[in-house]
């Protein structure tokens, strides 16, 4: 590999701050300019267990973390025993000499945490004050970022990292330079990234209810809806979550639900409903291991097949994956102006690699738009209107005019019909309304094509991240061909990709993009990488095995 | 029957002699008091479960959306977020709103969303041809247990009082006019009001002769909660109708997000993007 890449890795303990360690490491990482990618590993609990947060950073651009680390910092015995072999050659690890017997650097990390209060919580701030010492920052600077990160306590949080940074200062000092880079970056996790790119298409009201790996959106919204003009609501459960949205759309607001696998289970008639009266709602689906409660806190790619199809009856149904966390940015304000504009549900799909992981971002809101839906000018007022292609202007309450959403079959008025003359010319209208849809996504970009490698490698979400930095990595030359819209199929986009070479990275155990590619476009990959263990490929194993195969 | 403004012309196929009819006409009369009131038409916006009551959707010439089987009370509290300037009525059947969809119902009251909720209630699934509801009494024969209903029937107006309704009432689809009166006030009230109207089903199950006997108009609401909870309950000799409990408390909306209205004083997209690229 030619770029340098630094990856760090903190351990610990649910409760001791390892996560928002790993998120300030990325931080501070994107402040010098240089490209990061950040990632969160932690079990369903909320204090003991193991917990790590992994963070890669280079001066050109990063699609993963990486397993192996130049510098590791463990908390306690268990990350120890886990992370001693993530130690690349020259690396350094330092563990906290108080719980860990083992080999590294020890300093007394709870003792010294032990004078504070929160003593548990405060430890993860030790991780920061080594990082520091390792790439040669002075205490004044480290001030800085702790002010900056740690709103509580940061007195507390200065004298306790003074003293780590002391202990640690001698034994480690100066370690790794750290190259500036030349972009202005952020970091910005992908669920901030769903939630900018909605707010920046005009989003009014966030309805969720909690289900990881969803709930960072619902949090985001909570925390920045106020000073974005957006309504954050949390109702009794994911049935009323979707109704909810679909009545807010009703008024004109837009309107995006958040939710996991099961929570999307309890959606299925509101979405089909909205399919039916034409409800524009953005529904965001992030996915974990399946089936069922599955592993909640884990990744994985198996509700493809599910996404494409809910809800019962026949309507346009719109579903797309960002691959990366800028994309997740321009998708989602994208797919909020389609929902509009086609005045039907679309499906946000994405995984917890994705949603909960962060990656430094060059973003450009001004570069999205909030797109005018069709609307009723005057006169006589039919939501359901024949138009010839599909779409009925819109009106909104309160309106001299009847409005009327209807979730029988209905009459261009919207008053319900048995007629099978008006259910064929209303099956037809929605028809109609896919076609328009579909030559309206010929125009736009529904694949992205990196590379310009012979083989072929199809894939998609999150997933794609792994794939570009496993080429780069493996120095393999590919085309990474990642299917951004998924419903409607881009088969269009495809056919002139038939007969190459090609295999299929995907994260599920039955390769459902494997066979989706068949289905539609009779595209036979050669070979189907596949992990379904949840946790995200790591680009040097997922390189290995794409060398096995070209 | 005259020709009403809020007359549509979609035909009415409930059976005749249906309970509903009473809750239909109670219903527009209303609507011309709430218009005296200053209430505009306009701002009135209605939707419906599935079942026999549904239909009062497409029998009113208001705006409104005819929701899905038990969600009425979902889409209303949405529409009200979405813009509250208007008024919203959910009807629902008892299948809807004390089945279905009980838990919309439980939250609303909780947390005093301004919604009114208008439950016809015949204790019986009529438009799938009769089987027990959750209002049905013990031994109550439909098709899907013919050797009568086993279970007892729920008391649902108890049920959201504790829950935290603050406006209870039950009507009785014979008395329209008094009928009429509730659904003004129910929603005149700000906040969550829910009125069980008795609701005969000629063919499924006939009350009318039952409640002729029993409805007994009271004329003033309890004092405190227990006194509601204690009216609500004191049916075995009568059946009580009228307001049977109001009390003011802030609601859902106002809680939420103050005085904004999200559909109405939406952020420009220019100030939007400036507050996001003070973020990014």
């Amino acid at each position: 590999m030619k770029k340098e890449v630094l990856t760090y890795i903190i351990g610990g303990k649910a409760g001791q701050g390892t996560k928002k360690a790993g998120i300030v490491a990325a931080n501070f990482f994107a402040d010098l300019k240089r490209e990061v990618f950040q990632m969160n590993d932690y079990p369903s609990l909320i204090r003991g267990g193991h917990n790590f947060s992994v963070v890669s950073t280079s001066t050109s651009k990063i699609y993963s973390h990486y397993m192996k680390a130049d510098l590791v910092v463990v908390l306690d015995q268990r990350s120890y025993e886990i992370h001693k072999d993530h130690l690349v050659d020259e690396g350094i690890l330092v563990f906290n000499s108080d719980k860990v017997k083992g080999e590294g650097t020890g300093i007394g990390i709870s003792s010294e945490a032990k004078k504070y209060d929160n003593s548990d919580l405060i430890e993860g701030v030790a991780g920061i004050a080594i990082l520091a010492v390792v790439v040669g920052i002075d205490k004044k600077k480290l001030d800085e970022i702790i002010k900056k990160e740690y709103g509580r306590q940061i007195k507390d949080n200065i004298n306790f990292s003074h003293a780590i940074y002391d202990s640690a200062f001698e034994k480690i000092k100066k370690r790794f330079e750290l190259k500036q880079g030349k972009k202005k970056l952020v970091s910005l996790s992908g669920s901030e990234a769903i939630g900018f790119g909605a707010a920046a298409a005009g989003l009014d009201i966030y309805f969720a209810y909690p289900m990881t790996p969803s709930t960072p959106v619902l949090h985001f919204f909570a925390n920045n809806g106020k000073k974005l003009g957006v309504v954050t609501v949390q109702p009794e459960n994911e049935i009323a979550v979707a109704n909810m949205a679909i009545g807010a759309s009703f008024t004109g607001a837009r309107s995006m639900v958040g939710t996991s696998g099961g929570g999307f289970c309890l959606m299925q008639e509101a979405f089909s409903l909205a399919g039916m009266i034409e409800s524009p709602v953005l529904f965001f689906l992030g996915q974990r291991p399946g089936p069922s409660t599955g592993v909640p806190t884990y990744t994985e790619q198996g509700e493809l097949l599910y996404s494409l199809y809910p809800g019962q009856g026949e309507f346009p149904r719109i579903v797309a994956s960002p691959g990366n966390i800028e994309e997740a940015f321009y998708l989602t304000a994208e797919l909020l102006n389609l929902v509009w504009r086609f005045q039907t549900p679309a499906i946000l799909l994405s995984e917890k690699h994705l949603t909960e992981s962060s990656m430094s971002v060059s973003i450009n809101p001004n570069k999205t738009n909030w797109a005018q839906p069709a609307t009723h000018e005057k006169g006589e007022y039919n939501r359901y209107k024949q138009t010839g292609n599909g779409i009925s202007p819109l009106l909104f309450p309160p309106s001299k005019r009847l409005i009327k959403w209807n979730s029988y079959e209905h009459d261009e008025q919207g008053l319900t019909t048995e007629d099978g003359n008006l259910i064929a010319k209303m099956h037809d209208k929605r028809r109609t309304k896919l076609h328009s849809l579909i030559d309206y996504l010929k125009k736009m970009k529904t694949v992205n094509i990196y590379g310009d490698g012979k083989p072929v490698i199809f894939t998609f979400g999150s997933t794609t991240m792994s794939v570009l930095e496993a080429l780069e990595y493996g120095g393999i030359k590919a085309s990474v061909i990642q299917l951004v819209y998924l419903q409607p199929f881009p088969v269009w986009e495809l056919n002139e990709h038939k007969y190459r070479e090609s295999i299929v990275v995907e994260q599920n155990c039955t390769g459902q993009l494997e066979q989706l590619l068949k289905d539609k476009c009779e595209i036979k990959p050669v070979r189907s990488i596949r992990q379904y263990d949840g946790r995200p490929f790591d680009p040097q194993n997922l390189a290995y095995k794409i060398m096995e195969v070209f | 029957m005259t020709k009403n403004v809020l007359d549509t012309n979609a035909e009415i196929t409930w059976c005749p002699g249906c309970g509903n009819f009473g809750i239909l006409n109670a219903f527009k009369k209303a609507v011309d008091k709430l218009e005296n009131k200053g209430v505009n038409r306009d701002s009135i916006i209605i939707s419906s479960g599935i079942g026999c009551h549904g239909k009062i959707f497409d029998y009113i010439k208001l705006s409104g959306l005819y929701s899905i089987h038990g969600r009425s009370m979902a889409t209303v509290q949405g529409i009200k977020i979405g813009n509250p300037n208007l008024k919203v009525i959910a009807f629902a059947g008892d299948g809807d709103a004390y089945g279905e969809g009980i838990a919309h119902m439980i939250f609303a009251a909780k947390r005093n969303a301004d919604i009114t909720v208008i439950v016809h209630n015949n204790g019986a699934y009529a438009l799938t041809t009769g089987q027990f509801s959750p209002t049905s009494k013990k031994g109550f024969k439909g098709p899907s247990r013919p050797e009568g209903n086993i279970e007892d029937p729920l008391n649902p107006l108890s049920l959201l009082l504790e829950a935290g309704a603050t406006f209870v009432a039950r009507g009785y689809s014979a008395k329209m006019d008094h009928l009429s009166d509730l659904i003004v006030e129910a929603i005149m009230h700000e906040g969550f009001s829910v009125i069980d109207v008795l609701q005969p089903s000629v063919v499924f199950n006939n009350t009318y002769k039952l409640y002729n006997e029993k409805a007994e108009i009271i004329h003033k609401p309890a004092k405190n909660l227990d006194g509601a909870i204690k009216l609500v309950k004191d049916t075995k000799q009568r059946m009580p109708i009228g307001v049977f409990y109001d009390v003011r408390k802030l609601v859902f909306h106002k809680e939420l997000m103050g005085d904004w209205n999200p559909s109405q004083n939406k952020m420009s997209r220019n100030e939007r993007l400036k507050k996001i690229n003070e973020f990014v």
